[in-house]
Parts: C-alpha cells; structure tokens; sequence
C-alpha cells in the first residue's frame, strides 16, 4: 500500500533484516570451518581455506552425538502423545458434547499458561523419592502434561470450524464416533494438526530449565544442557563454540526447512492462535 | 412423550386419521415423530419401546464412552501431572520444605521474600524485561506490515524472518553473547560512532539490554506471522477508500491496519508477557548467569538458584506461586484493559 516509488525502500528494509536472521548462520558455518587463529585475524567474513577441525575438537571433548539421541528418545514420544490427547480431548470438547467437558477446558484454560516450573517443584523431589531422577520417562510424561493444555485449545479453535453438518453426515452414515475422529476430522483438521505438532517439537526441543533440572547424568543429558554448557567451556574458543552451536540448529532448521510449506500455510490460517 | 409405552402406539396411529384435513405443518410435524413404526407397520407397542430403548442406551453407551475413553490421556495428564503438583506447590510455600522434610512456617516464606532485597530486583528486572514486549510488537508491526506489500521475494523474506523462531534460546543466547564480546562484531559495528569496546555483559544496563534484544531477534518471527494472518482478514476496499480520501500510509496503518488487527496485537502482547515472566530462563542461563550480580536474574532464574542448588523447596514454591499470580494478573488485566478488543472468531 506504498506509492510506487517507495517499494525499492521497502525491499532494502526487508534485505536488512533478512541479514540480521540470516547472517547469525552464516557467522557459525564460517567460523565452524576456521582455525582459531583465524578467527582472531578476521571473523566476519567467508573462510579462505576450511578445516573441520573445530568439529572434531567438539566431538571429542562433548558427547554431542548421544545428547542429541536422548533429545530424540524424550522428545519424540512427548510430540506425539501430546498431539493425539489434545486432537481426541477438543474433539470430544466441539464434537461430542459431554458432562465434565467443559469443566476440564477451564481447569486447561487456568493452566495453560502456567510457567512449567510451578508443577515441576513437587514433581522433581517426588521423582528423585520414587528413584526415578535421570531416568527418560518422567521428563517425557512432564513434557507432555505441559503441552497439553494450550495444544487442546488451539486444536479446539481449529476443530470448530469443521461444520456440525459435516460430522452429522458421517453419523447419519452410521459412523462411530472413532470412525468419524479418525476419518473426518483428523483429515480435515491435518494441516492444523501438523501445524501445531511442529509448535510442539520446537517448544519441547529447545526447552532448556526442565532437560537441566531432571536430566544431568552424561548418560542421558539432553541436547540443550550439553548446549548451554558449551559457551562456559568454549567461550575463548569460538570456532568450537560455533561448531557446537551450527550443530545444534540443524535438527530444528532441517525440520523448519522440510516442512515451511505446510507449516507457514498453517500458521497463516490461523492454526496458532 | 416417548416415555410411555403407549407413545408410540398412539403416534403411529395418529397420520391415519387426519391425514386429508391435516394442515401441511402438522403432517410434517407429525411425520418427524417416530416414522418407523408406521413404516414397519406397527409392530407390538411393548417390543418396539424395548428394542429401540435399547438401542438409545447403546447409543448413548458408545457415544459416551468414546467421549470419556478420548478425555482419558488429557484427563490423566491434567490432573495428575499439572492440578495436583500445583495444590502440592501451593501447600508447600507454607512449609521450609528441603526435599526431605517439611513443617508448616506459616507465611515465613513470603515474609522473607519480600524482606529479601534480591528477591526485589528480581521483580525488578522482570519489569525492566517487560521492554522487550512493545518492542517485539512494534518490531513484528513493521515487518509484517512491510511483507504484506508483496515485493518481489517476499515469500522467500517470510520464510527467513522465522528462522530465528525456530532455534533454541540456548543457542541464540551463545550467539548474542559472542556477538557481544568485547571486540566482536557489535564492537566493531559501533567503533565509527566511537562506541567500540563496551563491555557490554560486565554492566547492568548492557546486560540487559542484550538479553532483550536477543529475546526480540527470536519473538519477532512468530509476531509477524500472527500479523500477516490477521491481516489478509482485512477487506482491501478499506483502504481503497482511505486511498481515494486522500490518507497517507501512516494514516492508513495508524486508522485501518492496527484497530482491524487488534485481537492479533493483544493476542501478542498476552503471550510476550508470559514468555517474558516465564521463559527467559534459558537467555539469562547462558548470557549472563543473571549477573553482573542480580541485575539479570529473572524470576525463574532465581527459583533455579535457590530451589535446585540450594535445595529450599518451600521458598522456591513460595516463588514459583507469585510468579504465576503476576503472570495471571497481567494476563486478566491486558485481556480487559486492550483497546477495541473483538470477538476472537474460531479461526
């Protein structure tokens, strides 16, 4: 809605802003591949010559690979539990009308926004009694819990807007309740779903506070503690540093990068809010 | 009426008799009630009654229990894994619970925190963090306004802005904190305005100051997708009109854009606040360590130090209880207090 004029302005401010997300990637790509005398000489720019070096100095000294594979091991179960209760719960909550429905959306609704810290007091000295402290399973059971209740609300929001008519027909057609969840809504509802399943994975991937309070043993630390680690020990060592930090973004940038088409459309239609 | 025995008997025979003076309405009427039976030629009143009562009962039988069944997982991990811990956690404030024992204090622990200077820069810096929210509003304002003008590649320039989204505040934290060093790139950025060599991460101020813009570089994405939604809800004829009454673009953004998107900016603001209050964990953990002193250590940063390494679990409930009441309170007082609020349709 600019004059004509104006509308190289407007692609030059875009430009500038795309360099301030962009070029951070850039920084860790081309540091990653200096030595750290390099890096002293001139950081900002490309390397002239690469070395993987920094790569295997982290690998060598961090166990990056296996916190990155108990990242997965927590994080996966906790998406998909996560995603399937809240899709089942907001499609009983617009769908099937039931007794205690609306009393368990407002018990969600008051939590939903609870910073996660408040259950994880009692639930960190009631898992260390039960022996159970660096163990993957309270951390995957905490991770879902907390993710439910803003899921349920946002795939509510998207469940309402399939038409009534739509699930009456299915039931005129003699259709169960889990024939119409599964064959009628889940396929209407997908982009939605999908959409907010990636919300979260990102939410729980990146989390830092819980992966470091119930998961500190090297045997099972999680991707963001061995993260979060890496600019106290390497904070002199910034080609390291960025090798860990490169390393780090990949998983979530690769699933960003895969998945943009679906996932953008579906925040562009509401899916998030 | 199809309580009775005797309903459906009755019914049925009821389209027989008055059916040539029987105005239009009431054969409609009458033909929505149990069509069945006429159809199957009335079979005896008590087996119909019985065989289709019982067919409502299984109904409603499959039809609940999948209600429940679906409610169970969500039920379960509610309950037992949110409402509980949180009855727990407020029990606990009242008690000097260490993780092994605990007695009933009373309110000691809130008279102790707010006795506690620390504890008031704390909510100190919460409010002073509280910056970043109209900055990421502002910032996702402008970008998103200057995406939706549609110049060549602005597909390619929405899909780069939520790249910081997408990485973990651990991460963007290092890079912040590199990025800040004394003599990096910062630095040498401002070292022609004569501002090079700050010490930025040693001094209040400065600390916190890069610990906002690093929340802002990763919130903005995620504001400028929310706004571009809202924005193609925008019916184009307004500003068609603006334009043709001779509005400028400020006029147009400041009078259409921003009270038609409104329930996207409270939206926003609602969130950003929490975030702030709740999640800067992460930023503050690796930019600073809340230092220089205090001066960054937000609320969940505190709890961290004195409830997982100092191991005083009812202070830290006490804690953790006035943080969710602040952020309660200022989640209740933005949704009444925004201006121009509308019905958030079920998008």
């Amino acid at each position: 809605m600019v004059s004509r004029l104006s509308r190289p302005l407007v692609f030059l401010a875009l430009c500038l802003v795309a360099i301030s997300t962009v070029y951070p990637l850039v920084f860790m790509a081309a540091n990653t591949m200096r030595s750290t005398s390099a890096y002293e000489r001139s950081p900002y720019g490309l390397p002239s010559h690469f070395s993987l070096g920094s790569f295997s100095a982290l690998v060598n000294q961090v166990p990056f690979l296996s916190s990155l594979l108990h990242s997965l091991i927590v994080v996966v179960p906790a998406v998909v539990v996560a995603t399937l209760s809240s899709a089942l719960a907001a499609f009983v909550f617009t769908k099937v009308p039931v007794k205690f429905g609306n009393g368990l959306f407002w018990l969600m609704l008051m939590v939903m926004f609870m910073p996660g810290i408040v259950v994880l007091l009692p639930l960190y000295v009631e898992i260390a009694h039960a022996g159970l402290a660096n163990n993957f399973m309270p951390a995957i059971l905490i991770y879902t819990a907390l993710n439910i209740p803003y899921g349920t609300y946002l795939m509510r929001a998207n469940f309402r807007a399939i038409p009534d008519s739509v699930i009456e027909a299915a039931r005129v057609d003699g259709g169960s309740w889990l024939h119409i969840f599964r064959s009628v809504v889940l396929p209407i509802a997908r982009p939605a779903i999908v959409t907010i399943g990636i919300l979260t994975f990102l939410n729980i991937w990146n989390e830092l506070f819980i992966s470091l309070v119930l998961l500190h043993e090297p045997s099972n630390e999680m991707l963001t503690p061995t993260l979060a680690q890496l600019s106290g020990r390497f904070g002199t060592d910034i080609p390291v540093l960025m090798a860990g930090l490169l390393l780090g973004s990949i998983p979530t940038l690769l699933l960003y990068f895969l998945t943009a088409r679906v996932f953008i459309r579906g925040m562009l239609s509401g899916a998030v809010r | 009426m199809t309580d009775e025995p005797s309903g459906p008997v009755v019914s049925s025979r009821r389209p027989a008799a008055p059916v040539l003076s029987a105005p239009a309405e009431e054969l409609v009427r009458v033909a929505g009630e149990p069509v069945e039976d006429v159809a199957s030629g009335a079979p005896p009143a008590l087996a119909t009654f019985g065989r289709r009562a019982g067919a409502r009962v299984a109904r409603a039988v499959r039809r609940r229990g999948f209600s429940y069944a679906a409610l169970i997982p969500a039920t379960i991990f509610v309950l037992g894994l949110l409402i509980v811990p949180i009855i727990e956690t407020v029990y606990h404030s009242f008690t000097n619970w260490n993780g092994l024992s605990s007695h009933f204090v009373g309110v000691e622990n809130f008279r102790l925190l707010f006795d506690n200077p620390v504890f008031s820069q704390v909510l100190v810096n919460s409010v002073i963090f509280l910056i970043s929210v109209p900055l990421i509003l502002v910032v996702s304002l402008v970008v998103a306004v200057l995406v939706y003008e549609k110049v060549p590649g602005w597909r390619v320039f929405r899909f780069l802005f939520f790249i910081p989204n997408v990485l973990s505040p651990v991460i963007v934290g290092a890079l912040f904190s590199t990025f800040f060093l004394p003599g990096g790139i910062v630095d040498t950025i401002l070292r022609p305005v004569g501002l090079g060599q700050l010490a930025w991460l040693s001094q209040p101020w400065t600390a916190r100051f890069v610990v906002i813009a690093a929340l802002v570089w990763t919130s903005f994405g995620f504001g400028m997708i929310v706004i571009l939604s809202a924005l193609t809800t925008v019916d184009p004829a307004l500003y068609d009109a603006a334009l043709i009454d001779g509005a400028g673009w400020w006029r147009r953004l400041r009078s259409i854009t921003i009270p038609m998107i409104s329930s996207s900016l409270q939206f926003l603001s609602v969130i950003n606040v929490i975030y702030t209050f709740t999640s800067l964990f992460s930023f503050v953990y690796v930019i600073s360590a809340g230092g220089p002193g205090f001066s960054t250590t937000s609320v969940t940063y505190y709890t961290y130090i004195t409830t997982f390494e100092n191991g005083q679990f009812g202070y830290g409930a006490a804690v953790v209880l006035i943080l969710f009441l602040i952020v309660l309170v200022m989640t209740v007082v933005q949704i009444k207090l925004f201006p121009q609020r509308q019905v958030q349709q079920g998008v």
